[in-house]
């Protein structure tokens, strides 16, 4: 199978992160429940995942660093912390439903959608300025979109944030593991990635990266301070309450260690040959329209495409019956799709991992050749 | 012997403050606290030798970690010392 979905999840992992996942199973407990080996050999995973992902993230403290199930869940916290109903929300028009779906359960929220067109970080960064100037409670920006690989200009949204005082919370789904994402230069309030995308490590585990105080989403126990009713009050545990998912952390340290090894600037300089590669070979295609930054530094390896005569899901389909996994539709995204003027008829999206191959887009363009000249079956 | 007792606010920070203390040449063991000290209910504690306590105290103040308390042991007893 060649595999172009990890914008969804990254399929194939590094060895170690599925060694480390079987092992922990057995030998491995609950960090902070205990002094026996399986507790300690839990919270000293733990504690090393938090230190590895505190350096590549840049945070201060691993006690910044929460684990969380998703991205998902990592913005839920941070979108509750700080939002209420009645307040003013600022959010770029890329947005996956993780942020508008939440924000949309806040019952009163006065909503600015800076939608300005893909693969203009010019027009973006302006727009938020403008925005975040005229005051807001929350600015939520993803880094790069989900369906198109569009970067935001993050450093400039989080500026504007900065001077007006104004919280960041950042969704780096696509970004963290691929693009340099450090709180310490962002100043973010929050920011929220998942662990089995651009980290490598499994589904299920995620990180919220924290820059101030948060208010819990669950409750319940967590080691510490058990005679209080009242969740504790310092992080980590304020906002990990039950027991850990240690097989996905340990899978989580090993993909980090994993990024930090390959480093960032070579996995984003591979997925961008792979992205120039699919942008020439669809460009070659009549009746495929791709949506592909003239500016290889504004998209990440992240592309989306449609074609004049064929449904974007039937492709899809097409696609998987011939071996070739891509992801169909809406993305999730609907508000991306409507920004982009791609709604009615959603995209075909295509996404790079680390592991991909040059000969695998080779292969991709022909399979996607072929199925065009054929009648639809579907 | 004669030890001190560092209450952490969570595993995390009892491992952050035995770490610290390591990197600044002091021996540091991380357990659970004594349930006579975990007045919150389950906690992690530090322990540090006494001849070694001005050190870890000197270590500790040019961080940002500040234990929830600090208690003076003997084998018999515990007293609680200020910060």
């Amino acid at each position: 199978m060649i595999y172009f979905d990890a914008a969804a999840t990254t399929l194939e992992k590094p060895v170690l992160v599925r060694r480390a996942m079987a092992s922990a199973v057995h030998t491995m407990s609950s960090p902070g429940r205990g002094g026996h080996p399986a507790a300690r050999l839990a919270e000293e995973t733990a504690y090393r995942c938090r230190t590895a992902a505190a350096a590549l993230f840049g945070v201060g403290s691993p006690e910044q660093v929460v684990f969380t199930c998703s991205a998902t869940h990592g913005l839920n916290i941070a979108i509750h912390s700080l939002v209420t109903p009645g307040s003013r929300v600022i959010i770029s028009g890329y947005e996956h439903n993780a942020v508008t779906r939440t924000l949309h359960a806040i019952r009163g929220i006065r909503l600015t959608v800076i939608d300005t067109p893909l693969f203009r970080p010019d027009l973006s960064a302006a727009a938020f300025e403008d925005a975040v100037a005229r005051g807001a409670d929350a600015v939520i920006c993803n880094h790069v979109s989900n369906v198109f690989g569009s970067i935001q200009p993050l450093e400039q949204i989080a500026e504007s944030c900065r001077r007006h005082g104004v919280p960041l919370i950042v969704d780096a789904s696509q970004s963290a593991g691929v693009l340099p994402v450090r709180m310490d230069r962002l100043g973010a309030a929050f920011i929220a990635l998942p662990g089995h995308k651009g980290l490598y490590g499994p589904q299920g585990t995620g990180l919220l990266l924290c820059g101030r105080d948060a208010q819990p989403l669950l409750f319940g126990g967590t080691g510490s301070a058990s005679r209080l009713q009242d969740m504790p009050e310092a992080l980590p545990d304020r906002l990990e309450t039950g027991t850990h998912n240690m097989p996905g952390i340990a899978g989580l340290l090993e993909g980090i260690r994993f990024v930090m090894q390959k480093d960032l600037e070579s996995i984003r300089a591979h997925e961008q040959q792979l992205t120039a590669q699919m942008a020439d070979q669809l460009h070659r295609l009549p009746a495929v329209h791709a949506l592909i930054s003239e500016e290889p530094a504004c998209q990440a390896g992240v592309l989306s495409f449609w074609t004049e005569d064929r449904d974007c899901e039937e492709l899809g389909e097409s696609l998987a019956r011939r071996g070739v996994a891509v992801r169909a539709g809406l993305h999730c995204a609907p508000l991306a799709h409507r920004t982009a003027g791609t709604l009615e008829k959603g995209t075909v999206r295509v996404s790079f991992s680390a592991f991909n191959t040059f000969r695998q887009v080779q292969v991709f363009k022909e399979t996607l050749e072929q199925i065009l000249r054929e009648k639809v079956t579907f | 012997m004669e030890y001190y007792l560092l209450i952490a606010r969570s595993v995390t920070q009892a491992q952050r403050m035995a770490r610290l203390l390591e990197g600044c040449g002091i021996r540091a063991w991380m357990f659970r606290a004594p349930a006579a000290l975990s007045n919150r209910g389950c906690s992690y504690a530090v322990r540090v030798r006494a001849q070694q306590w001005d050190a870890a105290h000197d270590c500790l103040r040019r961080s940002d970690l500040q234990p929830l308390g600090i208690y003076h042991g003997d084998g018999n007893r515990y007293r609680e010392v200020s910060w």
